[in-house]
């Protein structure tokens, strides 16, 4: 976005340098603007994990989770941590200005994310096709009948603050892998989105959830380009960094998702 | 201007930040398994390193730790302050209902 | 429009489209704003008025709505308030008056993030269309009220409106948080970063900060109601049971189970208070502006009021449960809202009397801007004293959602709200659009609204301590309501009149807008950033020079000086804040 402060600082020399207070927070208009941001994201987030654990208290919780989930989740969780340190080093190859190894290490991150994406939507597919699943899904044929098929319908609340906070999380983090996309590699990521989107969509098949979730690609893809074209630059270290702000604090979240979905209901 | 690479940063605090999230995620997980804990301590136990590690990530990953003192608290202060106030009135209520029964 | 003075100036965009429709200019998206809200007040007051005649006249066939059934009424009264809210007190004080002249008070070019101010204006129109598509769709506008409580609003089977309609409802409402995120994170970043020399945080005009303050509350507040309307549309649409417990609708079982509408209601109403103050606390900052410059004395207590604000906006956040006292809530947590809603008097009445002390032995230029302020404060007050008696859980039982409470926030959050607006027009119309507005038709339009807007909702309150329950589309059935029918008599005759008198501002607004006498750079002596610069300002507001702020906001009646005030970018002997 644009930022009138860098502006009139960039035109320091012509004499308007110092002709506005010294900015309250000491950061740029960016930053500032993404931490304020993150602030009312993480009040979005509280209020799904209000309703979590509004609809947990009262309720004997199941606790299904297997080995296997478990070991998932965490190798996900290492994901996006080891994900956070790869943007880190972005950030500062940006501050270096090193372009190659900024685009390198923003691929990286992406990498790591793409995978946490993956990861969970197969232990999405999983556990839909094990019956755990909302009356809203598509139903895939040969639907388990077992355990937690009995858990959705005898406790509802677990599919559905399952569902909801990782569905919510796993929508931050593709937003995120595609504003890293946009800031990598600017207009070039949007053929390989669309590429992604248009196979994903005949890959898929039509009795999957992610069949019908995966056009929120598509959405992304429409504002990225609705983005680009309004404000077509080379992104710089700022751009960089505040980006990283957003991709650290999607981890951040799932420090709080992981424990409370998952270790919380581990089966012994 | 605040210029984003004033302080002096070694990478290797970095690593050492990464090291120790993974050692605590490692940890909650063999929580997880090993079941000491009855279910509220556990859940009290495994939130403490939540914040430990979203301490972590805010304070070094998203520097906030090197930003402007101002800065810092205010967003801070008002984002727990927030959450504080939704649960500290939020429980008592999904408590009583607990109480009295109501499915 | 833009006249590049200096080398700095930055010239405006020249094709029509970017010029007026896809602007980037703060200017251009406030006067947008200030007119999508003008659109739907207009249609939100044509819904009441079909309501208030509904009551009157149980069996008469209006226009365009024709047979009003019980649950028209319901979805008239849903979409009365949700308009009103969400696209008038919401968006005409913040996105319309704050957007183009929070950036000029504070001395800065434009906002922070342009690009985002402008998709914050195009995405609260598309809210505004999603919304007013809910008329047309099969089944017609939802029926649950601008809250929204589930399991009626969580049901597609609950009744005509709430299938499709209710889903609009909700998107649309989704939609709007989305634009307002957008715009609260823009208003904070400009006015943390872009404050031109000299105007420190206390020498900000008290609009400045009541849309600072109002920027932090929906940055904080939106955020849950986004995630309460999308686990409402998950309840809706994926079967899930966040908020609906096992119910029966018509005699069918519906498929959810073990859900809490209490969830609901903690979750909107954590928005759903701060959301009041977010209506209210603009008022409160133009009217504090008006009074002082029309007084022609500085603001009394100027750092009282700040502490005020912020103290407001502050319990704000913890007050949400007075809402619910009705709810079956945990007695313990009634007892704490109840005693942090009374706290609230304490700022308020700050307030109050930080406007008397400001007016009192002045002499008080009585044009139509300094009218609709005292107007302000006066149902400020009438409004607010209800206040209190709400606010306690033993009274609550028996007033709660009867017309006691719906004169009271009508009072307090919409039509003082609105009278901030009206204020704010009559003030700032001569420096959007340089020219003034008509002064007799002004005061005409004044009085007129004043005395009616206290007879439509002053016998609210009767209304309700005599049991007039609201939300009820007749009282011929009932027998001892049939006795307010009077009330109810006088009241829609007020409306009609009322409602009549709003021509007249339209009129005037925008024959003054076209035809009016031109209006000069300072037509009423005013001290603040904005009345330095052109009629109306140019592209980048100053003409490619940031002013320099020597003094504080309201120096009026300044022994020594030349005039009897002194504007903030004077460098001579001015007093210091």
């Amino acid at each position: 976005m644009a930022d009138a402060t860098l502006q009139h600082t960039a035109t320091a020399g012509h004499g308007l340098a110092g002709e506005f207070e010294a900015p309250l927070f000491g950061a740029y208009s960016k930053k500032v603007g993404m931490w304020l941001f993150l602030a009312s994201d993480s009040l979005t987030f509280g209020a799904l994990l209000f309703a979590f654990s509004y609809n947990r208290i009262y309720t004997v919780w199941p606790t299904p989770f297997g080995k296997d989930s478990i070991i998932n989740a965490t190798v996900m969780t290492a994901c996006l941590l080891s994900s956070s340190l790869t943007m880190v080093m972005a950030v500062f190859a940006a501050q270096r200005n090193d372009r190659a190894w900024t685009r390198n290490w923003l691929l990286a991150t992406m990498a790591f994310g793409t995978a946490f994406i993956v990861l969970h939507g197969m232990e999405w597919t999983k556990l839909i096709h094990e019956g755990l699943t909302l009356p809203g899904f598509p139903k895939p044929a040969g639907q388990d009948a077992g355990e937690f098929a009995k858990i959705s319908t005898g406790v509802p609340q677990f599919a559905a603050t399952f569902f909801g906070l990782t569905a919510m999380h796993m929508l931050h983090v593709t937003i995120g892998v595609i504003y890293l996309g946009v800031v990598a590699l600017r207009k070039w990521f949007l053929p390989i989105l669309g590429v992604i989107w248009l196979g994903a969509t005949f890959l898929i098949p039509a009795d999957n959830v992610f069949h019908y979730a995966v056009h929120a690609l598509l959405l992304g893809l429409i504002v990225a380009a609705i983005i680009l074209f309004l404000k077509p630059k080379v992104y710089d270290a700022h751009d960089v960094e505040v980006c990283g702000l957003y991709w650290h604090f999607v981890d951040l979240v799932w420090m709080f998702i992981f424990p409370l979905v998952y270790l919380m209901s581990t089966k012994i | 201007m605040h210029d984003v690479a004033k302080h002096d940063d070694s990478k290797a605090q970095y690593f050492w930040v990464w090291g120790a999230l993974l050692f605590l995620t490692a940890v909650e997980v063999w929580l997880g398994y090993r079941q000491i804990f009855e279910p509220v301590r556990m859940l009290e136990v495994l939130l403490v390193l939540s914040v430990i590690k979203s301490a972590l990530i805010i304070g070094y990953f998203m520097h906030l730790k090197f930003e402007r003192p101002i800065m810092r608290w205010m967003i801070v202060i008002s984002v727990v302050g927030c959450f504080v106030i939704m649960y500290s009135f939020f429980f008592p209520d999904a408590d009583r209902v607990l109480r009295l029964g109501v499915k | 429009m833009a006249t590049s003075v200096t080398a700095h100036a930055h010239a405006g965009p020249q094709g029509f489209i970017r010029k007026y429709i896809f602007s980037l200019d703060h200017k251009v998206i406030g006067i947008q704003y200030f007119f999508l809200a003008l659109t739907a007040v207009w249609v939100g007051m044509f819904l009441s008025l079909l309501m208030r005649i509904h009551l009157l006249w149980p069996g008469v066939t209006l226009p365009l709505v024709g047979d009003i059934k019980p649950e028209t009424y319901l979805s008239l009264l849903t979409m009365h308030g949700t308009i009103m809210v969400f696209f008038v007190l919401t968006t005409a004080p913040q996105g319309g008056f704050g957007n183009y002249f929070l950036p000029i008070q504070i001395g800065a070019p434009d906002m922070a993030f342009p690009v985002l101010n402008m998709l914050s204006f195009w995405t609260t129109f598309v809210a505004f269309v999603v919304i007013i598509a809910a008329f047309f769709v099969s089944g017609g506008a939802p029926l649950h009220g601008w809250t929204g409580y589930p399991p009626l609003s969580a049901l597609q089977s609950a009744g005509p409106g709430e299938g499709l309609g209710a889903d609009l409802w909700i998107t649309s409402i989704a939609i709007f948080c989305l634009a307002s995120l957008m715009g609260a994170l823009n208003f904070l970043t400009t006015t943390l970063d872009m404050r031109a020399k000299g105007m420190t945080m206390m020498r900000m005009p008290l609009t400045v900060w009541s849309w600072f303050i109002t920027a932090i509350l929906g940055l904080l507040a939106f955020g849950v109601l986004l995630s309460a309307g999308i686990l409402l549309l998950m309840d809706r649409n994926m079967g899930t049971s966040f908020y609906v417990p096992l119910v029966v609708v018509n005699g069918q079982i519906m498929g959810h189970k073990g859900g809490s509408p209490l969830l609901w209601q903690h979750l909107f109403w954590f928005f759903g208070h701060p959301e009041v103050y977010i209506a209210i606390l603009p008022g409160m900052g133009v009217a504090s502006q008006i009074l002082s410059t029309f007084s022609r004395k500085p603001i009394f207590g100027y750092k009282a009021m700040v502490y005020a604000m912020l103290a407001i906006g502050f319990f704000g956040f913890m007050v949400w449960g007075h809402h619910m006292f009705m709810s079956g809530m945990s007695p313990y947590s009634a007892f704490a809202f109840s005693l942090l809603t009374m706290c609230i008097g304490v700022p308020s009445a700050i307030k109050t009397f930080n406007w008397l002390g400001t007016m009192y032995k002045a002499r008080i230029r009585f044009q139509t801007p300094m009218l609709y302020a005292i107007g302000f404060v006066s149902l400020f007050v009438s409004g607010g004293l209800s206040g209190p008696f709400l606010a306690q859980p033993v009274l609550d039982i028996q007033l709660h959602d009867t017309y006691f409470v719906v004169g009271h926030f009508h009072l307090i959050m919409g039509v003082a709200a609105i009278f901030g607006m009206f204020a704010a027009t009559y003030y700032w119309v001569p420096k959007m659009f340089g020219r003034m507005m008509n002064e007799t038709w002004g005061r005409i339009h004044f009085f007129i609204t004043l005395a009616g807007t206290y007879a439509i909702f002053m016998p609210m309150h009767y209304l309700g301590i005599a049991g007039g329950t609201r939300r009820y589309s007749q009282y011929t059935e009932v027998a001892y309501l049939q006795k307010l029918m009077p009330l109810h008599q006088f009241m829609t005759y007020a409306a009609i009149i009322t409602i009549a008198a709003q021509f007249i501002f339209v009129i005037n607004l925008f024959w003054s807008i076209f035809r009016g006498p031109k209006a000069s750079d300072n037509p009423w002596e005013s001290t603040t950033l904005e009345w330095t610069t052109a009629t109306p300002p140019p592209h980048d507001n100053f003409g490619g020079v940031t002013p320099v702020v020597h003094n504080g906001p309201y120096e009026y009646a300044v022994p020594g000086a030349a005039r009897d005030f002194v504007m903030q970018t004077d460098p001579a002997a001015g007093t210091t804040h």
